[in-house]
Parts: structure tokens; sequence; C-alpha cells
């Protein structure tokens, strides 16, 4: 099959066109295009202040973008809250701002979304035998939903908020920075995860400045620089070397 | 193994229970004629400590949240004012108590819309709203008591639902414990109380998964405010009369009760069983200290010197687990 | 001669930024319109003057003390009652026939311990300092009450003329030498503030102290200072105010906490740390003082300064937070 043809097989999840995002006088995001694929799992590269926290701050309803179309599913869509996004089914899980580390397991997968009964009552055994299936189909295996996060080692933790995307049915998952400051187990641990969201048909936008980490899951890269979109290339058409060059550079021939 | 308990369980501070035993041991061999366990004395435990406690388990959960609030000693003489004087212009008191509801949730409300608002340190905002309520009480009372029993009197039913008693119990015990159980109920089994720990724990994380932590707080202070008119009247029906000085130093007694009882001052940590056995140990110290016949407000330096103490203690115990 | 100009202005801009311009209008102001409108005109008279300045130094300079502690970026709310406590101790020592300027440096000591323990709790048991100085002030407004029993207690030190004009001796017809003591602090902790290295630590530590620490500044050393200045300066002014006052009362500062946060804020002090400056820390101190005789001139109660200073405090706030949000739009 080329390269260069959509696959017939899969659908376009979301797009993004002429995305302009400004700060007061700075312009963040200079006319960006961006798309993902249903189960696609696509890269995020560029060097600090490229623009890659921004734009998946205008995918999540964090940030609204100044200009430029959102579709989602072939759909025009406006998204102004972390609301909106999610009702979408894009889950994004930020490196320090996913997890509350005095609560239990259970009560931060719900965190927001709790079964409840009448008056608003906790369903605490839905959550806790939800909250361990959830984790089972991770492949993490912990001990109890009632662990406190802040018990977790790192890679836990990263396992615990991508758990809990997939529980609430993401169609797309943003992860953020989710290998800094990780050690090279953890790390390897948290790659596995996102290969467990790619095997169960998940789309992941994954963003990192480890090109390592990006090449061992990625099937596409897209690199910015500046607020514009430098290159959106396939894994198998490019290689490390090529693309720490090409980001150094900023700029590309 | 751990059981999978509710986190009522899991997040139970157990020097609380340590330091209440301790306590009680304490007076009660040390006190002259062991009075500290006199059915008499145990009553007036139970009939005082409820003025105190009902609003400090509101602070308490509001803690947990992650602020503070300071303006209790006037918020609590101001319902009582009010009440007072609905009770003048005739007023069935049941009604009375009624219509300071709504105003004790203006007046949390107030200090909950300021602070999150402004997002300031959240005891200097109430610092200044009970400076300014107390300004306003004292200007309007002039300091002077109303005498409210013969508003009172004719309302026998009032007066026994509020300060009655059941056998030796004090009803008012039996309101503090009720209090505890629902506030209980809604911090460990109800949505709200997820949305509360969430918001002390990790603002950031609270709001990306659609938590409005703001409401949350400010739920949080609307909850304090209608606990105020709850143990203004109480007292104020107690006492036969309202009186300017209702509630004076509240504001440390109750920080004092919620920090002994195990509370994380950064908020997120908390439960509400160590809360009120808090709010117990700080009575029971206040009350084996007069007891002990030591001087009344030489008990501050004591209730001053618990919660250092004890908040130094948290933090190492929360250390040791982190 | 362009950069000699340039430094000048810079010397002088650390003391007085555009803030502490704003402060010193207010003031002006405030002067001005009680100056005429108090009946009698007796706000310009003499003897009131005289007593607001000797009540308005002991109170400066201890918001001195607390302002430089907010910039920090904690706060002391313990002062009232180290004030009380600090007198007991000077008129307790003082009876007992001890020379008073013994007496006067055993005191200062006391005060310095006592903001040590205050900085050590808050830093190495790390505590909110509110919730620390809480405590504290419970604790030692009770040692004080149950150790003088929660009786005035006289303390007449005319006899020891020099040692009594040394911290009330009068100079001319209105100035006392507690108002050149206040002048003395506030210049040394003025160039400590903004001109010293010291100062600098102070500010970093309150704007960002993970920064601040990684810069190798030792923030929690930072504190503890601040703390035991914030100490020394509260047992300068129990020891005037005791002095002047020939006595000693359990329940002198009570309420001092709030009135001192609300002069180091309207002086343009943040309360989240950071940012403040020692002249607009000082007229705002002025500020509280004026508006309290203010009140008692006109024969307003005395309920209603509390009401005032809350509002002050709140509008300040919401000035600072109008004036930031302006300054990020601009951005």
């Amino acid at each position: 099959m080329s390269s260069n043809e959509s696959n017939p097989n899969t659908k376009e999840l979301l797009k993004m066109t002429g995305i302009h995002k400004y700060f007061g006088k700075v312009h963040s995001l200079i006319n960006v295009d961006f798309k993902i694929d249903e189960g696609e799992n696509v890269g995020l590269v560029g060097d600090n202040g490229a623009g890659k926290s921004t734009l998946i701050k205008v995918i999540s309803g964090y940030h609204r973008a100044e200009k430029g179309k959102i579709y989602f599913k072939g759909k025009e869509v406006k998204i102004s809250s972390p609301k909106d996004s999610r009702a979408l089914g894009i889950e994004t899980v930020y490196q320090d701002q996913a997890l509350a580390p005095d609560l239990s397991i259970s009560r931060n997968i719900f965190m927001g979304r709790e079964p409840v009964v009448a008056l608003g009552f906790l369903k605490k055994k839905v959550m806790d035998e939800e909250s361990m299936d959830a984790l089972k189909n991770m492949g993490l295996y912990l001990k109890s939903p009632n662990i406190t996060i802040s018990t977790l080692s790192g890679g836990e933790r990263q396992g615990v908020a991508i758990a809990r995307a997939l529980h609430f049915k993401a169609k797309l998952v943003i992860l953020d920075e989710p290998t800094a400051s990780l050690s090279v187990k953890e790390v390897r641990e948290v790659l596995e995860f996102v290969n467990q969201l790619k095997r169960k048909g998940i789309a992941v936008i994954f963003i990192t400045h480890n090109l390592h980490h990006i090449f061992s899951i990625a099937d596409r890269i897209v690199v910015l620089s500046h607020g514009e979109k430098l290159a959106d290339i396939k894994k198998k058409d490019t290689n490390v070397d090529d693309l720490s060059e090409l980001i150094i550079r900023g700029t590309i021939g | 193994m751990k059981k999978p308990g509710s986190s009522l369980i899991l997040n139970y501070n157990i020097s609380t229970t340590i330091a209440f035993i301790a306590i009680v041991v304490f007076f009660i061999i040390f006190t002259p004629n062991h009075l500290f366990i006199d059915i008499r004395n145990l009553v007036s435990i139970g009939t005082l400590m409820p003025d105190l406690g009902i609003v400090a388990l509101g602070i308490g959960m509001l803690m947990i949240c992650g602020e503070f609030d300071l303006s209790i000693p006037s918020l609590i003489p101001l319902c009582s004012y009010v009440f007072a004087i609905l009770l003048m212009k005739g007023i069935n008191p049941a009604l009375a108590l009624v219509i300071l509801l709504p105003l004790g949730a203006v007046l949390g409300f107030i200090n909950g819309i300021i602070v999150v608002k402004t997002g300031l340190p959240s005891f200097i905002i109430t610092l200044s709203t009970m400076m300014f309520w107390k300004g306003v009480i004292f200007s309007l009372s002039h300091m002077a008591p109303i005498s409210i029993t013969k508003y009172i009197n004719p309302h026998p039913y009032f007066e026994k639902m509020l300060i009655g008693t059941i056998g030796k119990l004090p009803i008012q015990t039996i309101w503090f414990v009720g209090v505890a159980i629902i506030l209980g109920l809604l911090l460990h089994f109800n949505k709200f109380g997820n949305w509360i720990f969430a918001t002390g724990s990790n603002k950031e994380a609270a709001r990306a998964m659609g938590i409005n932590t703001n409401m949350v707080k400010t739920t949080c202070y609307i909850i304090i405010g209608i606990l105020c008119v709850f143990a203004g009247t109480m007292q104020s029906v107690r006492l036969g009369s309202f009186n300017a000085t209702q509630g004076i130093g509240f504001e440390m007694k109750a920080i004092a009760a919620v920090v002994v009882g195990g509370i994380s001052l950064r908020g997120g940590i908390g439960n509400m069983l160590n809360i009120f056995l808090g709010i117990l140990i700080i009575k029971v110290l206040e009350n084996g200290l007069i007891l002990m016949r030591a001087p009344v407000f030489g008990i501050d330096a004591f209730i001053g010197l618990a919660l250092v103490l004890f908040a130094i203690i948290n933090n190492f115990i929360q250390r040791r687990l982190a | 001669m362009k950069n000699v100009e340039n430094r000048n202005r810079k010397f002088l801009g650390s003391f007085i930024d555009i803030s502490s311009l704003g402060v010193i209008g207010i003031l002006l102001v405030l002067i001005t319109l009680l100056a005429i409108f108090v009946p009698g005109h007796n706000f310009i008279r003499p003897d009131n003057i005289k007593n607001l300045l000797s009540y308005g130094a002991e109170f400066a300079i201890i918001v001195l003390g607390a302002g430089l502690l907010m910039i920090a970026g904690e706060f002391d709310l313990s002062v009232g009652s180290v004030l009380a406590f600090c007198s007991f101790v000077f008129v307790k020592l003082f009876s007992l026939g001890i020379n008073p300027f013994l007496v006067a440096i055993i005191t200062l000591i006391c005060g310095a311990v006592i903001g040590m323990i205050n900085g050590l709790i808050t830093t190495k048991g790390r505590i909110l300092s509110f919730v620390a100085t809480l405590g504290t002030m419970m604790f030692w407004r009770g040692i004080t009450v149950m150790a003088s029993g929660g009786a005035m207690m006289p303390s007449d030190t005319s006899e020891f003329k020099f040692f009594t004009s040394v911290f009330i001796g009068e100079i001319g017809k209105i100035f006392q030498s507690q108002v050149l003591w206040l002048i003395l602090f506030a210049v040394i902790l003025g160039f400590i503030l903004h001109r010293h290295k010291f100062g600098n630590w102070v500010f970093s530590t309150g704007d960002n102290e993970r920064a601040a620490r990684s810069m190798a500044i030792n923030t929690d050393r930072v504190k503890i200072i601040c703390f035991v200045i914030v100490g020394l300066l509260v047992a300068f002014a129990a020891i005037i105010q005791t002095v002047r006052l020939a006595a000693f009362s359990s329940r002198s500062g009570t309420g001092l906490e709030l009135e001192v946060v609300a002069a180091a804020v309207v002086g343009g002090t943040s309360l989240r740390g950071g940012k403040g400056n020692m002249l607009g820390i000082f007229i705002g101190a002025f500020i509280i003082v004026i508006i309290k005789n203010a009140f008692v001139l006109a024969r307003l109660p005395y309920e209603w300064t509390y009401i005032a200073f809350a509002l002050m405090i709140m509008f300040s706030v919401l000035l600072d937070l109008l004036i930031e949000n302006s300054r990020k739009k601009v951005v």
C-alpha cells in the first residue's frame, strides 16, 4: 500500500485546519493544520516554546483558537471548554495535573464523573470494581483500588491516568510528556500502556522531548517550530538522526 | 490485607485517638475528686461542646478543600443578633430560625466568592470579613445583651428541640452528632465529598476533570454560614440572650480542633471521625483544665500549644507515609 | 553624566516606586482633609500630633518588621500577644530592681527568641505561618495572662532619667525620641531590603521560593531571620509602650495582627509575598494610625475602625488585582 494515500480502512478522527492562537502579542500557533486517524499514534515533537502544549490545549478546550476550524469525525465542532472535548471522547493526560495525590485510585478514576445513587451518594462498590477492571485492562495489577496515588510509582500513576481515559471510552488520548522524569523501567511501562491503547484501536497523540520514545511507538511524527508546523512524516520515512537535526535546525532544507 | 473499605477508614489518623484516650485518662486521674467523670461534668461537656463543635465540623470540611475561615466569631453573634431582633418583632422562633438560614448562607457566600474570585489567602480575607462583621455587630448592638427568654418561653417545643434533654443526654449532643453524621456522609460517601478532596489535593487535576473547584469552595463556606446560624441560635437560646461576645475565640479553637483531628493544612487529607475527635479533645482539654483550676485565659496557651504540636506531628506522619 | 543621573534615579527608585507615590498621595490627602475638617482643628493641635506620633512610632516599628516578613511570604499573627508578653517581662524584671538597660536587653533577647521559635515552627515544622503563629498567639497570650493573673501592673521608670529619655525623651514640643528610633529602624531596614543582598533574598524567597532555593538561597534561614527581626521590633515597641504608659496590661496588643496586616497591605505589600517596599510600609502604618486617630477625634464609635480596616484591606487588594490584571493584558 502506498504510504501517501490514506488507508481506506481507517477513518479520519480529528482534523484541524488553519489554527491561529495569540497570547497578547505573541503569535503562538501560526496557521497550523493537524489531523489524526482513528487508532493512529502520532508523536508531537518540537523544542520548548514550539507550540506543542498550546496545540493540545486547543484540542482539549483549555484555550480557544482565534482562527481555524476543528472537525471531529468529519463534522465541524466547537471546543470551548474541557467538558466539550471530553464529550467528544478526547481525554488529555497532563504531566502534573492528572491525579489528586491524596485520593484513592478509584476516587481518582471517577473524579468528576462519579457513579451515584440518589442525592449524589457514591456507588462505592461499582467504583472499586470498575477501577480494578480498568487497571487490569491496561495490564496494571495493583493490590487495591483504595491505595492513595501518592504511594504509587511515576509509571503506575501514568497507568492509572491512562486507564481512566480508557475506561471512559476515549477515542483519542492526548499524553503530555508522559515519560518526563521517569526511570528507564517506568518509561518502558508507560510505552507499553500506549501500545495497549493502540491495540484497542484508540488514537493517541504523544508529546515528548525524547525522540527515541516517539520512535518506539508512533506511526507518524509531527514537528512544530516557533508555532508553525515544520514537518509531518511517517515514521518509516525518517529516522532519529534526521529528525533531531530537523528540530535543532528549525527549518526544512 | 487491607479491607477495601471507604476512605473513612483509609485516611483515619490514629494519633488523634491516642491523644484522646491519653487526655481523658489524664483528667480522670488528676482532676480533684475525679470530677472529670462525674456525670454532671459529662453532661456539661455535652451541653457546651456543640456551640463550637457544630461549626468546627464545617471548618474541617473547608480545610480539606484547602481554605480557612476565621470569620465565625463574628458570623455567630450576627446570626444570634438577627434572631433576637426577629423575636422582638413577634416572629415565631422556629420561623425566625428558618428565615435566618438564607442569611447564614449569604454570609458564607460572601466569604466564598471573595476568596475564589481574588485568589488571595483565605485567612486574610476571612480575617477582614471577621473584623467587618464585628464592627457591624458591635455598632448595631452597642455590645448590650438582649434577653430573649420571654419570647422563647411560650414555645417550649422550640426550646426542647434545641436545648432539651432526653434522660440525662442533652439534645445539643444529638444535634452535634447528627451534623457530624450528615457531613461525614457528604464527605466520604457522596460525590461532593470526592470533589472536596480532589479540590484540596490537586486543584488543577480536579479542574481538568470538569470539577468546578470555585463552586466546591464556595459551597463549603455556605455550609459554614448555615452551621453558624444553627450554633448561634442554639447558644443564645441556652444563654437566654443575645451576646456580642458569642463565639469569641472560636476561629482559633476550630482550627486547633481540626488540626488536632489530623487534617492536613495543605488540604486534600482528612476524615470526619478525626475532626469529631479533634473537637472532643479541645473541649475535654478546656473542661479538664478548668476543673484543675487553671485560669480561664491560660487555657488558650494549652490549646495554642496543642495546635502547633499536632500540626508538626501530622506533617511528620504524612511525610512518613508518602 | 547621564549615567550618574540614571543611577541616582535608580537609587531613589528602589525606595520610591509608583505604588508608594500613590500611598504618599493618600497620606497627604488624608492629612489635608483632617486638618481642614476636624472640628476646632483638633487634628493639627500639637498635643494631638505628639500623641499620634508617639503611638504611631510604636505601631509603625512593628509594621516595619511584619511588612518585611510579608515580603518574604510569611505572616506573624502573634505580634499582639508577643507585645503583651515582652511588656510583662520588662515590668516583672524591672520590679525586681534590675538595672533598666539590662532589663531592656533581656526583653529584646526574649523577643528575638520568640521570633526565632515562630520561624523554626514555620520552616522546620513546615506549617503555614499563619497557623503556627495563630498557635503561638494563643500560647503567649495565655502565658501572659496566667503569669500576671490578668492584672494591670504599674511600672514607673521615671527615676531613671537617662533610660526614660532614651526611649520617650522629648525633643522640642512635638517630637519624642521614639520617632527617631522609628526613623532609624526604617532607614536600616530600607537599606537592608533595597540595597543589601539579604533584601534580594527576601524578595526572591517571597516571590518564588523554589527558584530561590535552586539559586542556593537558604530560604528557611531568610524566613527565620525575618521572624527574628519581627520579634526584636515587637520587643522594642513593647519597651517603649511600657515606659510611655508606665504600666503593663495583659490585654495590650489585642487585635494588633489585623491592623499590622492592613498597614502593610495599604502600604503596597503583596499578600502573596515578593512585593513591597519600606517607604510604603512606613506610610501605610501612619495611614492606619491617622485613621484611628480621626475616629477618636470625630467621636465615632471605636467599632467602626474594624469596618474601616477590613474595607481598606479589601480595597487595596482589589486595586492590586486590577493593576496586575491590566498589566497582564498589556503583555
